[in-house]
């Protein structure tokens, strides 16, 4: 289990990461969610302890992590970067690069680099060298190399993001095929995305991250806006082409959240208590979402996602194009 | 015109029917040519490394220090050593005075800085995330420099190249701490210096020619080594 504990991250001053407390537990598949800017990348340099939180701790099974951490724990996290970086040589030797600095060599690690390979479907690429790669694919060899090393934790900072649809699938299905086989020590997975839609489909647990501060909803229902000065304590927020009534006595520039479980879903617009009805149409539809949910993402004049169960969705015929009602109570909405 | 071709002509005669002298002079420039560049970098590569890789208090002034010592004239250095290795200096004892390790001696210090300075640059362009994946993937501190240094190769063979280039070509501290003697310290350049003075000019140019040779030499099998492998 990695644990961070009263971290504030700061860079030339300036407060890139704020968390009072982050587990990922172990053998999770966990997606950090959030928009460019949000800290993700710094917290996943933090969780891979190649930096050392400006304050705070990160703590390892319960025991916090020296400043300088010793090679033997530092061996049992990696990180795959956003725009991951192949060294000179073949995509083999890339492959093979954490098993020879861990003197892992010869026939054993031809045969792991080869399974890892054989996943990640890059068996046909093994004599190309980097400039000979597509994007794609140096994303994949990047993601074999980390898991060639057969890490405790890997960390994947935006793994879907210059892969097609098809390239993700099969890379997250190399990392489920991973995980069960694993289940003697099982492998911890870590990923920062801004799709939503992989995280709600392939993880465990979603935890959004917004400023550098956890927040309590995903990203997609996140909106800054100004809210107007008054008495009362409902006021009314202007977000793209649509108003928002929130119950709130703040003022000024503030942060909504809309959680997705409090939105209530149908087909058409019906009688209830509820200040905010908003019309639109299905955009997309994740299933198979672990736990039995379903993510419904509508256009109701702005993006917003609900979440719903496997029956209701089937019930209500959600898919995309459907038209379609998002309802929420104004107190349903979270202000910070 | 006519001397310089004649200068040619005797250049080549010298060399072809393979003069003893000439080719010991060329032998001993070589052997501390190469000694105080191995040294030299052996030294100053880490030291770059360093320089471009921690952070640390006085780094700015370290590497404002290294780079002044890259404009330190030939002769000052000389002097400098001159004045550890004679009878009542620090090192008199050593008895290096006038022998090719004084040269030596000299001619890293005059290689150090450009070894410093230009790998240091040379780590500072390599793209930062070398050493984030390296250290991701479990390499140790050397391995993560080698990886590191592997791939500014070009770059610090072009380094050794320069560190070799200015030892290789270096009069001053040759002449103040070698002394030019003959059969002993006398190298290429001191040679060329003194045959030119004394007006045998075909002898200046054939010890030109293979001071020339030499880093021609030099400079293809670096090269040669440096491609090896490939991107």
């Amino acid at each position: 289990m990695v644990e961070l504990r009263g971290v504030r991250h700061r860079y030339d001053g300036r407060l890139v990461l704020n968390l009072d407390h982050f587990v990922v537990p172990s053998g999770a598949m966990l997606a950090v969610v959030g928009h460019n800017g949000s800290g993700k990348s710094t917290l996943l340099r933090l969780l891979a302890l190649l930096e050392a939180p400006t304050e705070g701790d990160v703590l390892w099974d319960g025991t916090p992590v020296p400043r300088r951490p010793s090679p033997a724990l530092r061996r049992r996290v990696t990180l795959v970067e956003q725009r991951p970086l192949l060294f000179r040589g073949t995509v083999l030797e890339n492959i093979g690069y954490g098993l020879r600095v861990r003197g892992v060599e010869g026939s054993e690690a031809y045969k792991r680099t080869s399974e890892v390979a054989d996943q990640l479907g890059l068996l046909s690429l093994l004599d190309r060298r980097r400039h000979e790669l597509s994007d794609g694919e140096v994303q994949r060899v990047a993601v074999a190399r980390a898991l060639a090393v057969r890490p405790d934790v890997l960390l994947l900072d935006e793994p879907a993001s210059s892969a097609d649809r098809a390239a993700t699938g099969a890379l997250y299905r190399a990392l489920s095929l991973e995980r069960a086989e694993r289940a003697a020590r099982p492998l911890t997975i870590c990923i920062a995305s801004h799709q939503l839609e992989d995280a709600y489909r392939w993880a465990d647990d979603i935890r959004a991250l917004a400023e550098g501060r956890l927040s309590p909803v995903t990203p997609e229902n996140l909106f800054r806006v100004e809210l107007p000065s008054g008495s009362g304590d409902t006021k009314h927020a202007r977000v793209g082409a649509i108003e928002i009534v929130v119950t709130t006595d703040r003022t000024g520039p503030v942060v909504l959240a809309v959680p997705p479980t409090d939105i209530f879903v149908s087909r058409e617009r019906l009688p209830s208590s509820a200040r905010n009805v908003l019309s639109g149409r299905v955009t997309r539809v994740a299933t198979h979402r672990p736990g039995g949910g379903v993510a419904v993402t509508a256009d109701v004049g702005v993006e917003l996602v609900a979440i719903v169960t496997a029956a209701a969705a089937r019930e209500l015929a959600l898919a995309p194009d459907a038209p379609v009602v998002f309802s929420f109570k104004a107190s349903a909405v979270r202000v910070f | 015109m006519d001397f310089l071709a004649e200068g040619f002509r005797r250049a080549l005669a010298l060399l072809l029917s393979g003069d003893a002298e000439v080719f010991g002079i060329a032998l001993l420039t070589l052997k501390i040519a190469v000694v105080a560049t191995v040294v030299a970098c052996g030294i100053g590569l880490p030291l770059g490394y360093f320089l471009a890789t921690r952070r640390f208090w006085g780094r700015r002034a370290a590497l404002t220090a290294v780079n002044t010592a890259l404009a330190f004239p030939t002769v000052v250095v000389g002097l400098l050593v001159y004045g550890l290795l004679s009878r009542r200096g620090p090192l008199g004892g050593l008895g290096w005075l006038y022998t090719w390790q004084a040269i030596v001696i000299g001619d890293v210090l005059l290689a150090l800085p450009i070894a410093a300075a230009l790998s240091a640059a040379a780590v500072q362009g390599v793209d930062p995330r070398v050493r984030r994946t390296a250290e991701t993937l479990g390499a140790s501190r050397w391995l993560t420099a080698w990886t590191v240094a592997r791939e500014a190769r070009f770059a610090l063979v072009a380094v050794i190249t320069v560190a070799f280039g200015q030892v290789v070509a270096e009069i001053g501290a040759a002449m103040m701490l070698g002394g030019n003697i003959r059969g002993s310290t006398r190298t290429l350049t001191t040679a060329v210096a003194l045959s030119t003075s004394q007006g045998d000019f075909g002898l200046a140019v054939s010890l030109g020619l293979l001071l020339i040779a030499i880093a021609l030499i030099v400079n293809v099998t670096l090269q040669v080594l440096q491609g090896k492998g490939g991107g």
